[in-house]
């Protein structure tokens, strides 16, 4: 069984060599998870640009399927799905500080990442850089400023729909509760 | 919305967001210059839930039937994706019945989702005939549909392990008549495509997208395929059954509207193939296995061939019965950035119908405002618009009504 | 009850023209309405016809669970309809808000924004279940119901 793995995942070990190869600061950062997928470490940002360009120039990656924001606690995750033409998947994972969550817009390379971008600046509050201009997708109109309703800490049970405010409660509420039990 | 902005002598008209016909609401501006369209932007967000949130707190056999009910239409692709995503993390084996069953399923999908896409597309394009007629056939489907899975949409089969329901005789032999009298009307369309100069004057040429701005923008599904590449995640990464089943990708190199339409009928004679291939062949067996109640920990990426392209799950595990993280990419989402460009430079009676061709899963569209330079406003909305290209391409000589349907068999 | 109120209604039991509004529906009852529309079902041949702006229409039929996105849009095409004018909560989530329920995205129910009519659960409706919800309603026309003149109040 574990033969047939290694066997079938040649063409995707190949990438990873070809990777390590050139950014030797990346070996062990970036590995076969199986089949038709390849994942990375959460990388920095000047080690992400590098890869992502590379992928794009060298390798064959032309397509960027889309990006997937997590919350990870103290910082927010953004993983950029890349796809070549036979279908094998390069995850690379870039993370930046909830604090400062800025990073640089791949619209550049990818035109196809706007409205995915755009998604990680209204769900995430993500700082994207260089992104164009446009309608933010895709909260509606009038939603109030710096409510990302993605994050972790963020509780739809507290936003009042029709007037459109997120109330959480108070936090000395919480303690007089607590006193009172 | 009501956006009022002159440059020059571009007018700008927003277009939506609601559909008087068809789907889901989106908008769209769109700068015209003269008669041809120099700028379009895309507003889409409309149909917003918050989805994704709410799988973070619902366990994740809620969560199935909540991505079930991310699009009506391609349901069972999205559950499949997602079953499939959970299975892995959790390194459980879906029987083989099971996954012949999600396959037959997942086909009968497609032709009713395609044939559905027909009917709109002609119906944009103000050939109602055809719209009844792929409407009629498409409830021949649901009917198997609603015989196998005890639903017309939303089917709810799909289940962590397995399926819910296994198909009876009946079901199967249904299928096989079916596929026997969707066959002939399938060939009797791709006729009357292929042969008739209506047709193809309204729709060679329209929404050109070649191969190289389709890899740049990411298109999927027909839409790429249409354009020459031969991309299709049922033989990439044949997932299921689909190992074990003879799948041929359609591809086409008109990488236009026309193109796309043949694609897409040319995919529901092969879905056909499919159907008859499993039918045969389908072993016998368990339907489903026990899903473990917790998923250990881990991240996954699941894609499946929805009849509109490749549809993505990421889903990630923290070792809980409730999930970290679920994203979903329809493909609809991939064609979006390539439609901008599909837009830039046609006219504004070929809106309508290059909107269509991409089988949107967000439609659009009511108020469409034109304001002339003379700052004389007209209201106009998607009927309206639907209208103006119907009878801007009869005063060039392009009529529906006069297309001849050719004596089509016997149906019902 | 005037005689032009009569004569209104007895038309509108014999020919109601419809509108349909999706306010963030899966797309599920959409197209199961729509199919209303097809061969199979064929609401027109009980003179029912599926009308493009909302002035012409006397029937809203919406389906899901309104978005707040769309909330603003559904209140501006109920407003534009001539009464009376009578609306038809297609499928679960737009009865209640249904699986949808608690997003955050979701109002819930078509009722949190405009009055229904005539509510039709399922998931997906089926287009019987559409063709009889507007039999019923119209048929309580008969008792003298006035739409559109509920909210007045």
């Amino acid at each position: 069984m574990q033969d047939e793995q290694t066997s079938t995942v040649q063409a995707e070990q190949a990438i990873v060599e070809k990777i390590c190869e050139k950014f030797g600061f990346l070996t062990g950062k970036v590995f076969v998870q199986r089949k038709k997928r390849i994942l990375t470490q959460p990388l920095d940002k000047e080690e992400f640009e590098q890869l992502l360009h590379y992928a794009h120039d060298e390798l064959g990656f032309y397509r960027a399927s889309h990006v997937v924001g997590t919350d990870d606690g103290e910082d927010l995750g953004f993983i950029y799905l890349l796809v070549n033409e036979e279908g094998v998947i390069l995850a690379l994972k870039e993370r930046a500080p909830k604090s400062n969550p800025q990073i640089n817009s791949m619209t550049g390379v990818f035109p196809s990442l706007e409205l995915h971008e755009r998604e990680l600046v209204d769900l995430f509050g993500a700082d994207v850089r260089g992104l164009p201009e446009g309608p933010s997708f895709p909260l509606p109109d009038g939603w109030p400023k710096g409510n990302y309703p993605m994050r972790k800490d963020w509780k739809p049970e507290y936003f009042d729909r029709k007037t459109m405010t997120y109330n959480p409660p108070r936090e000395d509420a919480d303690k007089e509760a607590k006193s009172d039990e | 919305m009501n956006e009022k902005r002159i440059i020059g002598n571009r007018i700008v008209i927003p277009i939506g967001p609601q559909h008087p016909s068809l789907k889901e609401p989106g908008c769209f501006t769109i700068t015209l210059e003269g008669e041809k369209v120099v700028h379009a932007v895309i507003g889409v967000g409309y149909n917003h839930r918050g989805l994704e949130k709410a799988c973070e707190s619902r366990s994740f056999i809620q969560t199935l039937y909540l991505i079930e009910r991310v699009c009506g239409i391609c349901s069972h692709t999205h559950s499949t994706a997602f079953c499939q995503g959970i299975e892995e993390l959790s390194g459980i084996t879906v029987p083989r019945r099971a996954a012949y069953i999600r396959v037959i399923i997942a086909e009968l999908e497609r032709l009713h989702s395609h044939l559905l896409w027909l009917g709109v597309a002609a119906h944009e394009i103000g050939f109602d005939t055809l719209f009844m007629y792929s409407w009629r056939d498409r409830e021949k489907v649901l009917d198997i549909l609603a015989e196998a899975c005890g639903n017309r949409v939303n089917y709810g089969i799909n289940t962590v392990g397995g399926v819910r329901r296994d198909l009876d005789d009946n079901v199967i032999q249904g299928i096989s008549k079916m596929a026997d009298s969707l066959e002939n009307q399938l060939k009797y369309y791709l006729d009357l495509v292929m042969i008739d100069t209506t047709l193809s004057a309204r729709l060679s040429g329209i929404g050109k997208l070649s191969r190289e701005d389709a890899m740049k923008f990411g298109a999927v599904g027909p839409v790429a395929r249409a354009a020459g590449i031969s991309y299709d995640i049922r033989t990439i990464e044949p997932y299921g059954a689909y190992g074990e089943i003879p799948v041929k990708v359609i591809t086409d190199d008109h990488a236009d509207v026309f193109g796309r339409t043949v694609v897409r009928i040319r995919e529901m004679l092969e879905s056909l193939e499919i159907l008859r291939f499993c039918i045969k062949n389908i072993p016998d067996g368990g339907i489903a296995v026990k899903a473990p109640r917790r998923i250990p920990a881990g991240e996954v990426i699941s894609r499946t061939e929805a009849p509109r392209g490749e549809n993505i799950h990421y889903i990630r595990s923290n070792g809980t019965d409730i999930l970290d993280r679920v994203r979903v990419r329809a493909p609809t989402e991939a064609n979006w950035h390539g439609m901008k460009h599909m837009l830039e430079g046609q006219y504004l009676a070929d809106v309508p119908i290059t909107i269509a061709a991409i089988d949107p899963c967000y439609s659009c569209a009511d108020r469409a405002i034109v304001i002339n330079s003379g700052n004389k406003t007209e209201v106009m909305d998607w009927q309206r618009l639907r209208q103006y290209s119907i009878e801007w391409y009869k005063k060039r000589g392009v009529d529906m009504a006069s297309v001849k349907m050719p004596e089509s068999k016997a149906y019902f | 009850m005037n005689i032009l109120r009569k004569a209104i209604d007895w038309g509108m039991r014999k020919s109601p023209w419809i509108i349909h509004f999706n306010a963030g529906a899966c797309n599920g009852c959409d197209i199961e309405t729509i199919d209303a529309l097809a061969p199979r079902f064929d609401l027109e041949r009980l003179g029912i016809l599926q009308q493009g702006s909302p002035r012409h229409a006397d029937i809203l039929v919406c389906t899901g669970a309104v978005t707040l996105q769309t909330r603003d849009r559904l209140k501006q095409i109920y407003d534009q309809m001539p009464e009376p004018k009578y609306v038809i909560a297609v499928g679960t989530c737009a009865c209640t808000g249904g699986i949808f329920d608690g997003c955050y995205c979701v109002m819930g129910g078509i009722d949190t924004v405009i009055p229904v009519d005539v509510y039709v659960p399922g998931c997906a409706v089926r287009p019987e279940a559409i063709i009889d919800a507007v039999q019923k309603l119209l048929d309580s026309l008969k008792g003298g119901k006035k739409g559109g003149e509920k909210n007045a109040g």
